[in-house]
Parts: structure tokens; C-alpha cells; sequence
């Protein structure tokens, strides 16, 4: 790792998104290779900080405010990449989020979405509210291979069951992976309703989607 | 704000002091010791013939200006360590104390205290930053009548904190005296950071030949005094707070008014439990509901005089379970809140055992504590309205949907404000994680915390000055290594 990209790497470290951007911009501007500031400066900081987290040797809102600091970074690069026509990676997978119809809590799909975004996954984020139609249909248009739905409240979950049954109804059960998280949610009700994975939290999501675009589950 | 509770108003305590004064001068106190007598009547007291010593005003007042303030150091192997109990304090020092039984929950075993349990104890004390020192009581019976030099050398070992003790058998005293000057580094240095032993006035107002000789002794060698007075509540004191306040305060100014007559300017601090007597089951006991009355007037009644009070906190109940955190919680936080200066706790079963597995809900009831007492910050800053105007600013269609927990003010204030650990054992988890991860309870984790923690943690090491005199005084007295 040069200096440059090691002093990005810090920035991240260090929480400061501001700085961030700065030495992103530098960097792009003495003609650092975009792709290595995103795999060796800003991606790499925001795995560890990852890790840190999951170990609990960080706390969230470190996790979230260094997980800014890269995307702000990843933005300036990804600008750069198309304006130079450099081939980027693929991303690790294909994701749609939101949370179900009735609901409008949002924090625990936003963190998973940080979380996914700096590790590298393309997320379609749909919002709050959404009905489950509108989840099947993005990830048709998106070709995501993984519906994940948030209910926080007892009374949206079964919401989370019509996503289940539309996707039968469909015929696009298990081509469409499906992840249920929120307050509601447990593994029994994951099991009763059919879906693919359950998560307790933000960081136990992004393990199981990371597991299962690494190959062991997938079917593509 | 900083958080203060307050009982008593000025003029209650101005009457409860003058009431001590009135039981010193008009009661008096029974003095076993025929010398202290003497010195007494030359100092302007009168006696009688039962040896009951009347203690005018006077010099009381005048015993109270010869002892030095803000000097009461309690200390250990490092001075950085010593804890200095005055005033203006912001926190209450917290002690642990070793006793003389250890009770294990998860096995549940109650036994005779070893040395293994005391290293054990004291070593995660000394990890804890939380706690500031070991008192050390364990009368252990492989110590017999050197238990006072055998437990000041085993804390010694395991805790560079400050250490004390609880009285002493007579010989005793010249093997630990020199312990003490090899851990303080000499005889003059021993001065300034001596020796600190605490030992008993009887109830009611009787200084009796031990207490006698525990005060002319801490007089000829220069240990620091902590005098401890106990009048139950309706045993050998009044059962009403003001009244055994004010025998308290009396029996404790008849042992400074002594010891600043044996030795002018000897630091004093003084002990002071709230004992109850039990009427139900005729028990002394000491975290009942009045304790936590009185553990409010505590730091009130020491700011008064001006002489730092240790209190202890001493739950009676016999397990790790919801009576001990009730009994612990209400005494400890009730001291904390009105800043009494030090603190002792003691483990469970009416001050005869410890549990190591204790130790870690102290950890966290007194740094909760030392946060209460932090009170609020209110400024431009902790009001947050910039913070919120941002947040407030985010909108997904018609509807906001902005959050703090990626705002540069949380992971700024976060800290200050929650004190979070990162280690924390109290558990926060989704009941599906707690029970992914064994369904323990805190008794559970907090053993395994103690296992980690002595696996992992060395205390400072005793210098080879300090293990050199152990051996040359094991030699010398004539002392077993244990």
C-alpha cells in the first residue's frame, strides 16, 4: 500500500469523511489507479471496521459514521471510473431492500444497506411502506438475486408472508433468494412463512448475503 | 448540574452535632485504660469512678482543629494509586473487601477462605478500574495470630492499590510496620503514605482495653487510625437515624479527641456502618431499608465535620441473587449519590463472604454511579438543534426518514454521555442471540469474565526490594511462608 492510498485508508480509520473525500481527490488527481484506492484503501478499511464490529470492539455508530467516510470516497471514485471508461469490478451481488407494506421504520435496513454498499454489493434500496410487489418487481429490473425485508411491527409482518407467496404465485420462488430481518421477525416466523434466511441484526445480514454470493448456497 | 441528594438541612445537622457534643459532655464514654484517663482529666475532662470520661465542647473543638484536613491518604505500592480522601472529591473511592469466606454460585460451594481465593480476589480488584483498593479481614485460621502481617503481605503481592487492614494481635504489629516501610520505601516516606488500620469502639460509648490499646499503639507507631463505630439501630443504639446519628458522631469524636491527645496531628477517617437490628429475626444486618436512609446522610455528615467517613456497603443476602442486587444497589447508590468519600463494599452474607463474580456487578453499579453523579451538561452543543435540524432534513419522498446513528454528534457524545464499554457483560442481546450464544446468566459470564481476566492480567510486580524484606521479615520473626 503506498502512502497515498495508506493515508485513505486512515481517513476511513479515522471516521473523517471530509478527509476522505480530499485525499480521494488527490489521489485521482496525481493519478492513482481508481480501482486500487477502492480494493487497497477505502474497501479494505471499511472490512476491518467491519470485523471490529462484529467482534464488538467498535460500536455501531463507529461503524456507520466510518461507513460514510468510505461511501462518500467510493462516489468520488466511481465518477472517476466512468469518466476514464475504466473497467470496474462486478459487484459481489445483486440486493433488494426495503421495508414491508404499513411500516415506515427504516434504521436497521439503512444500516444493512451501509453495511452491504461498502462491501461492495449493488443495493436497490425501495423505501419504507413498500408492498410486496414492489420488491419482486425491482428485483426483476435490477436482476437481484436477493429480496431482503424489514417489519418492526407484529402487525406489518405478515407482510413479509405476501412476499413469499408472490413469489410462488410468480413462479420466481427460490430463483429470488429471500432475507427477513426487524424487531418482528425470528426464525420461526422466517420458517413458517417460507423465507430463505432470517437475521437477527444488521452485521449477521451482511454475513449470510456475503455467504451466499460466495457460492456455498448459490445457485447460479 | 452536578447530582448531589441531600436529608438533612443545615440546622438539622448543626442539631444533631450539637446533640454528640451533649452525649460527649453530659453522658460521657467509658474508658477502659486507667493512662487515657489521665490524659483526659489533663486535658480538661472529669471522670468517675465507674471511669466515665466527660469531654467538654471545648476540647473536642480544639481536637477537631488539630486534626489535619485533606490528609487522609490510603496507600499501597503505587503512590500514583494512593487514593486521598477529601473534600471536594468527584468520586467516591470504591474498596473491595476480602472476608473470610468465598461462596462460588455456579458450584454452590461456601468454604473457608484460601489464599488462591484471596490472590484470585484481589488480583481482579486490581484489574477493575472501578475499584481503588482491598481491605483485607479474612482471619484466616492458617494465619492464627500473624493474620493481620499474612493478609497485608498477600494483597501486597497482587494489588500495587492501596491496601488496609483491620486491627491487629499486639505482635503483629512490628513484621507489618515493616512491610508497610518496605512497600512506602522507608520510615520517613512511611509517614507520608502510612499504614492504615481500622479497629472498633463498643456501642454504647465504651472504649474498652482492645480499642485502648488499638489507639496508643497507632499513636506510638504512626499508623494511620480509621476508628469504626457500630450502634445498631434499637440494639446498642437509638433506633431513630437522628438520634443514633448523633451517638455515632459523639462515639466517634471520644476516639479522635484520644488520638489527637496520644499523637497531635495524626490523620484520622473514621468507619461508619448503619447496622440494624433485625426484631424479626433478632440479626444485626446492615443493607436493610434504613441503611439506605442513612446512606444518604453519610456525605452530608462527613462534609460536616470535615473528616472523611468510609461506609461500608454490606448486602446480607446469602446468594448472587435478585435481594443481593436490591440490597447492593440501594446502599451503594444511596452513598454515592450524597459523595461520600469512600466506600467499602463487602461481598454477601452479612460481612462474611466473597465472590469474585460480585466484583463485576459492582463494576458496573459504580461506574453507573459515577455517571449519575456527572448529572446533565446542558450547551449549544448537547441541545443538539443543529444535529437535528440536519437529520430532520432528510426526507424519503414526503417523509422523514434521517437518523443520528451516522452523525458525527453521536460519535462524538456517545461516549461522554453513555459511558458504553465495549466489554460489557451485563447483556443487551435479542433473546434469539442470547440464546445462540448459551443463554447464560450474568453469574455465568461474569465467571467466565474472572477466568479471562486472571488467565490474562498480571498485576504489577512487588519489587525485589519488597521481596527481599518479605523474606528477611519471614526470617527475622520467625514467620511460615505460607
Amino acid at each position: 500500500m503506498n502512502d497515498s492510498i495508506k493515508s485513505i485508508y486512515d481517513a476511513v480509520i479515522a471516521y473523517d469523511a471530509d478527509l476522505v473525500k480530499r485525499l480521494v481527490n488527490d489521489a485521482i488527481s496525481s493519478g492513482e489507479d481508481p480501482i486500487k484506492i477502492m480494493n487497497e484503501g477505502l474497501s479494505k478499511a471499511i472490512i476491518e471496521i467491519g470485523d471490529k464490529f462484529g467482534k464488538e470492539e467498535i460500536f455501531l455508530v463507529e461503524l456507520m459514521v466510518a461507513a460514510d467516510a468510505c461511501k462518500a470516497g467510493v462516489e468520488l471514485v466511481k465518477n472517476n471510473i466512468l469518466e476514464k471508461k475504466v473497467k470496474s469490478e462486478k459487484p459481489r451481488g445483486i440486493i433488494v431492500l426495503g421495508t414491508v407494506l404499513g411500516d415506515i421504520h427504516n434504521i436497521g435496513k439503512d444500516i444493512l444497506k451501509t453495511l452491504l454498499e461498502t462491501g461492495g454489493f449493488e443495493v436497490h434500496d425501495i423505501g419504507v411502506d413498500q408492498p410486496a410487489n414492489n420488491f419482486i418487481d425491482k428485483a426483476l429490473a435490477a436482476n437481484a438475486k436477493i429480496i431482503g425485508s424489514s417489519a418492526l411491527l407484529t402487525t406489518t409482518a405478515p407482510s413479509q408472508k405476501d412476499i413469499e407467496t408472490n413469489l410462488l404465485n410468480r413462479k420466481l420462488k427460490g430463483k429470488i433468494k429471500t432475507i427477513i430481518g426487524g424487531a418482528a421477525t425470528n426464525a420461526d416466523w422466517a420458517k413458517e412463512i417460507g423465507a430463505d434466511f432470517y437475521a437477527s441484526t444488521a452485521t449477521e445480514g451482511v454475513n449470510i448475503i456475503k455467504k451466499y454470493f460466495e457460492g456455498e448456497g448459490n445457485e447460479d | 448540574m452536578r447530582t448531589k441528594l441531600e436529608i438533612l438541612s443545615k440546622d438539622e445537622l448543626d442539631t444533631i452535632y450539637q446533640t454528640a457534643l451533649d452525649i460527649l459532655e453530659k453522658i460521657g464514654v467509658n474508658i477502659e485504660d486507667d493512662r487515657i484517663i489521665e490524659l483526659l482529666k489533663k486535658n480538661g475532662c472529669t471522670a468517675d469512678s465507674n471511669n466515665i470520661a466527660y469531654i467538654p465542647q471545648k476540647l473536642v473543638e480544639q481536637c477537631l482543629n488539630s486534626t489535619p484536613r485533606g490528609k487522609v491518604r490510603l496507600s499501597g505500592r503505587n503512590p500514583d494509586k494512593d487514593m486521598i480522601l477529601e473534600k471536594d472529591q468527584k468520586y467516591p473511592f470504591i474498596i473491595s473487601h476480602v472476608l473470610m469466606n468465598y461462596y462460588d454460585e455456579l458450584k454452590n460451594d461456601y468454604h473457608t477462605i484460601t489464599q488462591d481465593d484471596i490472590r484470585d480476589f484481589v488480583t481482579i480488584s486490581d484489574s477493575l478500574d472501578t475499584i481503588s483498593g482491598n481491605w483485607m479481614c479474612t482471619l484466616m485460621p492458617d494465619y492464627g495470630k500473624m493474620y493481620s502481617f499474612y493478609e497485608y503481605e498477600i494483597a501486597i503481592k497482587y494489588t500495587s492499590k492501596p491496601v488496609c487492614i483491620s486491627s491487629f494481635e499486639p505482635e503483629a504489629i512490628p513484621p507489618t510496620l515493616e512491610l508497610a516501610e518496605a512497600v512506602a520505601g522507608g520510615r520517613d516516606e512511611l509517614l507520608k503514605r502510612p499504614l492504615t488500620v481500622a479497629f472498633c469502639e463498643i456501642s454504647p460509648l465504651t472504649w474498652n482495653k482492645y480499642g485502648c490499646d488499638m489507639l496508643k499503639a497507632c499513636s506510638k507507631w504512626g499508623i494511620q487510625p480509621i476508628i469504626t463505630v457500630e450502634t445498631p439501630m434499637g440494639d446498642t443504639g437509638p433506633v431513630t437515624f437522628a438520634g443514633n446519628i448523633a451517638q455515632k458522631i459523639a462515639e466517634l469524636l471520644s476516639g479522635l479527641v484520644i488520638v489527637q491527645l496520644l499523637q497531635e496531628g495524626l490523620p484520622v477517617a473514621f468507619v461508619v456502618p448503619l447496622e440494624t437490628f433485625d426484631m424479626r429475626t433478632a440479626q444485626i444486618c446492615l443493607a436493610s431499608r434504613p441503611d439506605y436512609i442513612y446512606g444518604l446522610a453519610v456525605g452530608q455528615v462527613e462534609d460536616y465535620l470535615d473528616i472523611p467517613f468510609i461506609s461500608p456497603v454490606s448486602p446480607d443476602s446469602k446468594a448472587l441473587d435478585m435481594q443481593q442486587g436490591y440490597e447492593l444497589s440501594f446502599s451503594l447508590l444511596s452513598r454515592m449519590l450524597c459523595n461520600n468519600k469512600c466506600i467499602v463494599i463487602h461481598g454477601l452474607d452479612q460481612t462474611h463472604a466473597i465472590c469474585n463474580e460480585l466484583l463485576f456487578l459492582m463494576d458496573e453499579m459504580v461506574l453507573s454511579g459515577k455517571r449519575m453523579l456527572d448529572g446533565i451538561e446542558v450547551n449549544e452543543e448537547t441541545l443538539a438543534f443543529e444535529p437535528l435540524k440536519e437529520v430532520a432534513a432528510k426526507m424519503e419522498g414526503n417523509r422523514r426518514n434521517g437518523h443520528f446513528l451516522n452523525h458525527k454528534h453521536t460519535l462524538k457524545w456517545f461516549t461522554p454521555e453513555q459511558l458504553p464499554r465495549k466489554d460489557n457483560i451485563i447483556d443487551k442481546y435479542r433473546r434469539e442471540k442470547w440464546q445462540e450464544m448459551g443463554s447464560k446468566s450474568f453469574v455465568k459470564r461474569a465467571s467466565e469474565k474472572a477466568s479471562t481476566i486472571l488467565e490474562s492480567y498480571k498485576p504489577e510486580p512487588v519489587s525485589k526490594d519488597i521481596e527481599n524484606a518479605m523474606k528477611k521479615i519471614h526470617e527475622k520473626y520467625n514467620i511460615p511462608v505460607i
